[in-house]
């Protein structure tokens, strides 16, 4: 009887053990077939370091990727940014907020293992969310993923006040999926991550807008649909960067394209609204009746702005 | 009364303290970036509904923003720098979200947590520790 007990009990413990020793889903498909074209090894060795002090990890790690392209900052100017006294710590969304105001734009990455040792490999730092505890006693911690070893089965963050911290692979996993799986990017204007999904990009370049000089939005929005010409957004948010920047020939152009490749109602209304500006009143009213003939159809959301715009064309002498 | 007094208030608020700053539309008569991702992502009574939700929400991150602590001229920076979806999820997550901040001391609450659920037989991390079941 004892014996049966014991031997229960050490099935269940060899069970429980060998769950927690085995290792993470994604680590486990990397080890046993890396992806064709990743690098068995790579490091960025000249990334900054900025050791934390008591709570900062955000605006260190921060610090890390934008003085890595070549910004000019530091953790105690970012902690302003982005450190919440109340929580002890820094949010992931004022994280992104802060990379825009230092004119970088944050762009979210893919949660998957293999993506973000593939944005390192093509020369990226990039920040990521860890929890290093459980999820009942959780630590959150950022850190800068520089470099990683296959062969060594470890990655090489800049992390707290460790300037080169090695990692197991599956140590790394286990801690970012209790992250939540969430990295970023920030790079300049014109530079996409490798790996970054359209969506996110478009995300990314839009926060950016907000911050950025028009000029440099523009760029952003210019290196977006350089990747993914058909992209919507990406191409108003073009003609609104250029009209900001006072560039309204470009701004008509960018905002032709898309109104013709598209047929969006925001890009035939703009369209007008340039057009009239510059003059040309019959082809605002074209532009016009085409966005309100639009917004009727499939866009609602637009038709008000629409009808003002083409009752300004016909005000207009 | 009440409620309509308060949205007058808020209202006010919002045109007072961050006229300018709500939207980031590049001249008033055209359709911004961010309206345009909005009204074709969800589904918005109008775009000028959307424009005055999503002030009303800066006016009200910014006094979470201050009640945990930002200084006052941290705020319009901070808040500035957010799309309206952003600032949304902020102002709702902002007691929930994970805050990375602190790696000091970890070592040893892991080892303590990691110990305790190994002497309950929950795991078999260190090998010097024996369940006591």
């Amino acid at each position: 009887m004892t014996a049966l007990r014991a031997a229960a009990l050490a099935a269940a413990l060899c069970l429980g053990g060998c769950a927690l020793l085995s290792d993470p889903p994604q680590t486990a498909a990397l080890l046993k077939s890396a992806p064709a074209g990743l690098p068995p090894q790579a490091e960025r060795r000249e990334v900054p370091f900025f050791p934390q002090t008591r709570y900062h990890c955000g605006p260190a790690a921060l610090a890390t990727v934008l003085v890595d392209v070549g910004l000019k900052t530091d953790p105690d100017q970012l902690a302003d940014a982005v450190f919440l006294p109340a929580r002890e710590g820094s949010l992931q969304i004022e994280m992104l907020g802060a990379t825009r105001r230092q004119g970088a734009v944050a762009t979210k990455l893919p949660g998957e293992l293999p993506l973000l040792l593939q944005e390192v490999a093509a020369g990226h730092a990039v920040v990521v969310l860890q929890n290093l505890g459980l999820d009942i006693a959780p630590r959150w911690h950022y850190a800068v993923l520089v470099g990683y070893d296959l062969a060594a089965r470890e990655v090489i963050l800049r992390s707290g006040t460790t300037e080169r911290e090695r990692l197991p692979l599956r140590t790394f996993e286990f801690t970012w999926a209790r992250g939540g799986h969430w990295a970023f990017a920030a790079l300049p204007p014109g530079r996409l991550p490798a790996t970054a999904r359209e969506a996110d990009a478009l995300e990314g370049a839009i926060g950016f807008e907000r911050s950025a000089p028009p000029a440099q939005a523009a760029t952003a929005y210019r290196a977006l649909l350089q990747r993914w010409p058909g992209n919507l957004l990406a191409g108003i948010g073009l003609g609104n960067t250029l009209v900001a920047a006072g560039e309204l020939p470009a701004a008509a152009q960018a905002f032709d394209a898309v109104a013709q490749r598209h047929d969006s109602a925001v890009a035939w209304n703009n369209l007008a609204r340039i057009r009239l500006s510059l003059g040309d009143v019959p082809g605002a009213r074209a532009a016009a009746e085409r966005a309100v003939q639009r917004a009727q159809k499939a866009e609602p959301a637009f038709l008000a702005a629409a009808r003002d715009t083409l009752a300004a064309t016909s005000a207009a002498p | 009364m009440s409620l309509f007094r308060r949205t007058i208030a808020r209202l006010l608020a919002a045109s007072l303290v961050f006229s300018g700053m709500a939207q980031a539309a590049p001249g008033p008569l055209l359709i911004g970036t961010e309206q345009a991702a909005v009204a074709m992502q969800a589904v918005a009574p109008s775009e000028t509904h959307a424009r005055l939700a999503a002030a009303l929400d800066r006016v009200e991150l910014a006094s979470a923003l201050q009640a945990r602590g930002v200084t006052p001229d941290q705020l319009r920076g901070r808040i500035n720098a957010l799309t309206d979806v952003e600032a949304k999820q902020l102002l709702e997550q902002i007691d929930q979200a994970p805050a990375g901040g602190d790696i000091l001391g970890i070592i040893f609450t892991i080892f303590i947590i990691l110990l305790v659920t190994d002497i309950l037989g929950l795991t078999k991390v260190f090998p010097f520790t024996r369940s006591v079941r």
